[in-house]
């Protein structure tokens, strides 16, 4: 039975292929949308945790309570043992490592003696390991003004106003002098491979990026850093799972005597980040859900269209003899198979588009006035679980409601009037 | 109008597929309202909190202060001339004195900033009147931030350590006063506020000030000596955000109307489908083709008429009730931008209009894309209602 | 090294003095621990937070406007020089072959993280140009009797507006140094111990530097060994010298 009505879809292409068509492209766009509301709401949340928070976070406890000063001495230790632990224990996470310290940007003269030189605000992340995920999960790519990436050892980025205003451009030698994890003089001499746009007035002076490997080796710091940021593989913040997460490790591994002790940290838990999170969560599902109704409808209309067509066919078969509800059921059926072809091919092809706007994002700098800002500029999807299937709402109940509704005037008609509106 | 009237008269005919699609049209409308409002409020209630606490309508900068430059702040800032002394003494113009310290809260240090100003400014709404003290204490007022990054609470001494204009190294402890809690990360972010003549007679910097702010009743002119700086410049990074919140959120409002305008596009393909009768008649009663592809698109555009009524009917409300209650966000600490706890949308007319404008116009072309198939039946298989 | 800076600057050539006492106490100490260059090599002993580190260095100085340090241990810091002259300093770094200024908001840096800023370094004035001084008593350190002295900024841009020194009564060394604010506290204390004679002068060989507003333990400096009056190059205290 239902492989006799499958055939039938899939043979008469006015029955299957417009109508899967339409609910494919309507459950696309509300997967996509849904994944794009998410991203909208949370792109706050969203941003902090790329730069600042981490999904979790794990710090010394001396360290947390003096971050604002970058205190290198109150660094992480032993991070490679600590990294493994972690990739073992949580594996659907992804750990990276990075260090913030402070000091001077040094520009040398031609003699090697100080030209100018400006405060330093400066990151470290690995920039250089093949397959890094930092460049993307910072924008740094998005955010270069001049020049590239570091693409060897000894390369730095530096912001394009400091670029600016002590006259240095791509390719110049740069000294970052500051002090080391143990207090030692710290000097190292970078090339400026590139220079970035943050859109921050402030890290607009003077930030500069580094390869953590790089930093280490100029710090001190072999095997150690200023935190481990943890990230959720598929990008997204998840509250309970990230309590979950920071119960765990914080009972194996916090000491609460020892303020040298790793302790993690929830995202939420920093920058009172809690309630906006709870706020944007609520306001992208209120879009959701009105996104949702308004395409229900449009499927249903579309349900409703497509079982009025075939008044006539109706018409034949009820004249061939076949029952009225066994019409109404083949119409059903119809429309659940239909339907069901048009959520699976929308939600993948929404998964697809949402996943690519997850990854690489949307940029929007051309829609603004020369704004060149690193992040908010740069609008990125966020998959949730309800993605996977949020789009059969629509595709298949109203779908399916509106050819019911179709086919109710199957027991309203009367024969012989169906039989006359077909008309051959 | 003839058209119109049969319009609406149709429309309501439909029932409730009709208003099915009034209802989608029209939530499109209330949430593109909604949504731009809320950035509006964001954006007003955030240039008002910046302009009442940190900006003024704008500033008068020493020439060599750069409020993101540490190095500036030793060597920026400069007498006040008497003419400045005279606005200030009118609360037309607050000087605020900026000079680099260390606080010691706990044997912690902290590099700090203290920013000395009169307590009987009226200018900024920072609670400074708090600093005004009769019995010796050094009373100084902070933000929340400060207060959590320093773990201070009111009543708390703090031992701070700077350095006169000579270089002396000086210290002393301050009491504080009160904490202010405010959405401007920028008046609060690692500062402490002194009153001006305390901080003035510990730099031995007598009537010299880093910038001044401007007050409303303050005269439009130049200064010599200082520079001003508009809110264009004081508001620059907050204005960035904004403009990115906006272009995030017109995608968004976009593909909302567009589900509204596919929803609407597909009733009128099924409308003018089962309607091939009422075509013909029309036809034969002697209109113009054009004058029925007009019913129709007047009819399909009828609907963001009504849907701007429904939006009306429940959005009017609901946008009165939002905007007395405000929609909590909780946040603004710890992200260095100013967003107020409790944002209030603001609806402007010009967004109220533009959107109504939209909405109808974008319904309409839909509406007449589908009816242009009219022009292209024969009037006698219409008639008929036979399948084209 | 800059532990020493200070101390010399404290105590080279106190010649005006208000009160009769208290400038034959200093004419005293003067003799004792002025010169007209020094050689020394020294280890600063660090107590930072987790760790304790020692760092050894070889500095020659001139008067108290030159100095020229060069670090000699661990093997991080070897090769590290440092060049005063007036009220500018440079550090030249081996390893990236550069000569940074110091200068700025990193002078308020600490040094290798001691108690000592790059600022302390550079305040070379004697003291007898920046404060007066004053006999205030006599009292007992330890088991050494001391003379204690207040001093009062005569200038304006004295970077301690006022010091309290204690003076071993028979050697007439240094044993403990108060710097206060303008508002009386306390900002920091050096005590000097392990006294001992070096070509006919008493002198003492460990110094503990301590910021009074922060915790810890302080820094603590040990001369390993000191010359004066040396034949020190002139070229040392050059730019140049740096690089080589």
């Amino acid at each position: 039975m239902i492989k006799f009505i499958f055939k039938g879809v899939i043979r008469d292409k006015s029955r299957s292929l417009i109508p899967v068509i339409i609910v494919s492209a309507g459950v696309f766009l509300t997967v996509f949308l849904s994944s794009y509301f998410a991203g909208v709401f949370g792109d706050m949340i969203d941003l902090s945790a790329r730069f600042t928070t981490g999904h979790v976070k794990v710090v010394t406890k001396a360290y947390a309570e003096n971050e604002d000063q970058m205190p290198l001495d109150l660094a992480l230790l032993e991070v490679g043992s600590l990294k493994t632990q972690l990739n073992a224990a949580y594996p659907d996470m992804e750990w990276v490592e990075r260090i913030h310290f402070g000091g001077l940007l040094d520009v040398p003269d031609e003699n090697g003696e100080t030209r100018a030189q400006g405060p330093a605000i400066g990151t470290a992340i690995d920039l250089l390991s093949p397959g890094s995920t930092e460049i993307a999960r910072m924008s740094i790519q998005e955010s270069i003004a001049k020049g590239s990436i570091p693409s060897k050892p000894g390369e730095a980025l530096i912001s394009e106003g400091f670029a600016q205003k002590f006259a240095v451009s791509v390719g110049d030698e740069i000294t970052i002098f500051g002090s080391t994890m143990n207090g030692s003089m710290m000097f190292k001499t970078f090339i400026i491979s590139g220079t970035l746009n943050f859109g921050n007035a402030f890290l607009d002076r003077g930030a500069v990026f580094i390869d953590l490997r790089d930093a280490q080796l100029a710090l001190d710091m072999e095997d150690a850093s200023s935190e481990i940021l943890g990230y959720f593989n598929d990008g997204v913040y998840n509250d309970a799972k990230a309590l979950q997460v920071m119960e765990s490790f914080n009972s194996g591994h916090n000491v609460p005597e020892d303020e040298f002790s790793p302790q993690m940290m929830r995202l939420v838990d920093q920058n009172e980040l809690g309630q906006y999170l709870s706020l944007a969560e609520h306001m992208s599902s209120i879009f959701i859900l009105v996104f949702v109704m308004a395409m229900s409808i449009v499927l249903w209309n579309t349900g409703l269209l497509g079982g009025l067509r075939r008044y006539s066919e109706y018409g034949i078969r009820l004249a061939l003899g076949e029952e009225k509800k066994h019409i109404f059921f083949t119409t059903l059926l119809e429309a659940a198979i239909i339907g069901i072809i048009g959520s699976v091919f929308g939600t993948l092809l929404g998964l697809a588009g949402a996943y690519y706007l997850q990854t690489y994002g949307l940029n929007l700098t051309g829609m603004m006035d020369n704004v060149g800002m690193m992040m908010p500029a740069i609008l990125r999807s966020k998959i949730t679980p309800e993605l996977f299937y949020i789009g059969f709402f629509p595709g298949v109940i109203a779908t399916e409601f509106g050819n019911a509704l179709a086919g109710y005037a199957i027991y309203k008609r009367k024969t012989s009037r169906l039989f006359k509106e077909l008309e051959v | 109008m003839l058209a119109l009237k049969l319009a609406f008269k149709n429309l309501l005919g439909a029932g409730l597929r009709t208003w099915l699609n009034v209802s989608v049209l029209s939530f499109a409308f209330v949430l593109i309202i909604f949504f731009n409002g809320m950035i509006d409020g964001w954006n007003r209630q955030g240039r008002k909190d910046t302009i009442a606490w940190e900006t003024g309508k704008g500033q008068f900068w020493h020439p060599e202060y750069d409020r993101f430059d540490p190095y500036t702040i030793q060597a920026s800032n400069g007498l006040m001339s008497d003419e400045i002394l005279k606005e200030t003494e009118s609360k037309r113009l607050v000087p605020i004195l900026v000079v680099q310290a260390t606080a010691f809260p706990q044997g912690r240090s902290l590099a700090v900033i203290l920013k000395g100003i009169d307590p009987m400014q009226t200018v900024l709404e920072l609670p400074v009147s708090a600093l005004l003290s009769d019995n010796g204490i050094d009373y100084a007022v902070i933000g929340k931030r400060m207060a959590e990054s320093a773990k201070l609470k009111v009543g708390d001494k703090l031992l701070i350590r700077w350095r006169d204009k000579n270089g002396t190294f000086d210290a002393r402890e301050i009491q504080i006063a009160e904490v202010f809690k405010c959405d401007v990360p920028g008046a609060d972010n690692g500062q402490i506020y002194l009153s001006l003549r305390t901080l003035q007679e510990m730099m031995e910097l007598k009537n010299h000030a880093t910038y001044l702010v401007a007050g409303e009743e303050f005269e439009d002119r130049e200064l010599e000596n200082w520079v001003f700086r508009d809110l264009d410049f004081l508001l620059e990074d907050f204005n960035k955000i904004i403009s990115a919140k906006k272009a995030g959120g017109s995608i968004m409002q976009i593909f909302m109307l567009l589900i509204a305008l596919i929803a609407i596009f597909d009733t009128q393909v099924l409308s003018i489908f089962r309607r091939q009768k009422e075509i013909g008649t029309y036809i034969a009663l002697g209109m113009t083709r054009a004058q029925v592809v007009g019913i129709f698109t007047v009819e399909g555009g009828a609907h963001s008429i009504l849907a701007t009524l429904l939006g009306a009917v429940y959005g009017i409300p609901l946008f009165l009730f939002l905007n007395k209650v405000g929609i909590s966000f909780g946040v603004g600490q710890g992200m260095d931008i100013t967003l107020a706890e409790t944002i209030y949308p603001y609806y402007s007319i010009r967004l109220i209009i533009s959107t109504i404008l939209l909405v109808v116009v974008s319904a309409t072309i839909v509406s007449y894309l589908p009816s242009r198939k009219i022009s292209k039946m024969k009037p006698t298989d219409a008639l008929k209602g036979k399948l084209q | 090294m800059k532990i020493l800076f200070a101390v010399f600057a404290a105590f080279a050539g106190f010649t005006a003095f208000t009160s009769p006492d208290a400038k034959e106490i200093l004419d005293k100490v003067d003799r004792n621990m002025s010169s007209n260059n020094r050689v020394f090599e020294s280890s600063m002993i660090i107590h930072g937070r987790r760790t304790t580190r020692t760092i050894s260095s070889i500095s020659y100085s001139v008067g108290t406007k030159k100095s020229f340090t060069e670090y000699l241990s661990p093997a991080r810091e070897q090769g590290t020089k440092m060049l005063k002259l007036d009220d500018k300093l440079w550090i030249y770094s081996p390893s990236t072959d550069r000569i940074i200024q110091i200068s700025g908001h990193m002078l308020r840096q600490s040094v290798m993280g001691s108690d000592l800023s790059y600022e302390d370094m550079l305040d070379d004035r004697k003291l007898t140009e920046v404060y007066t001084s004053s006999l205030v008593g006599k009292e007992k350190l330890g088991d050494r009797d001391a003379y204690v002295l207040d001093l009062v900024a005569k200038v304006d841009d004295a970077a301690y507006f006022a010091q309290k020194i204690w003076v071993d009564a028979e050697r007439f060394i240094p044993l403990k140094q108060e710097l206060f604010a303008k508002s009386g506290q306390l900002l920091k204390r050096t005590e000097f111990s392990e006294v001992r004679q070096v070509q006919g002068r008493w002198f003492p060989m460990t110094i503990v530097y301590k910021d009074m507003l922060k915790e810890g333990s302080g820094t603590e400096f040990r001369i390993t060994s000191i010359k004066f009056d040396q034949e020190i190059p002139e070229y040392l205290f050059s730019k140049a010298s740096l690089k080589k």
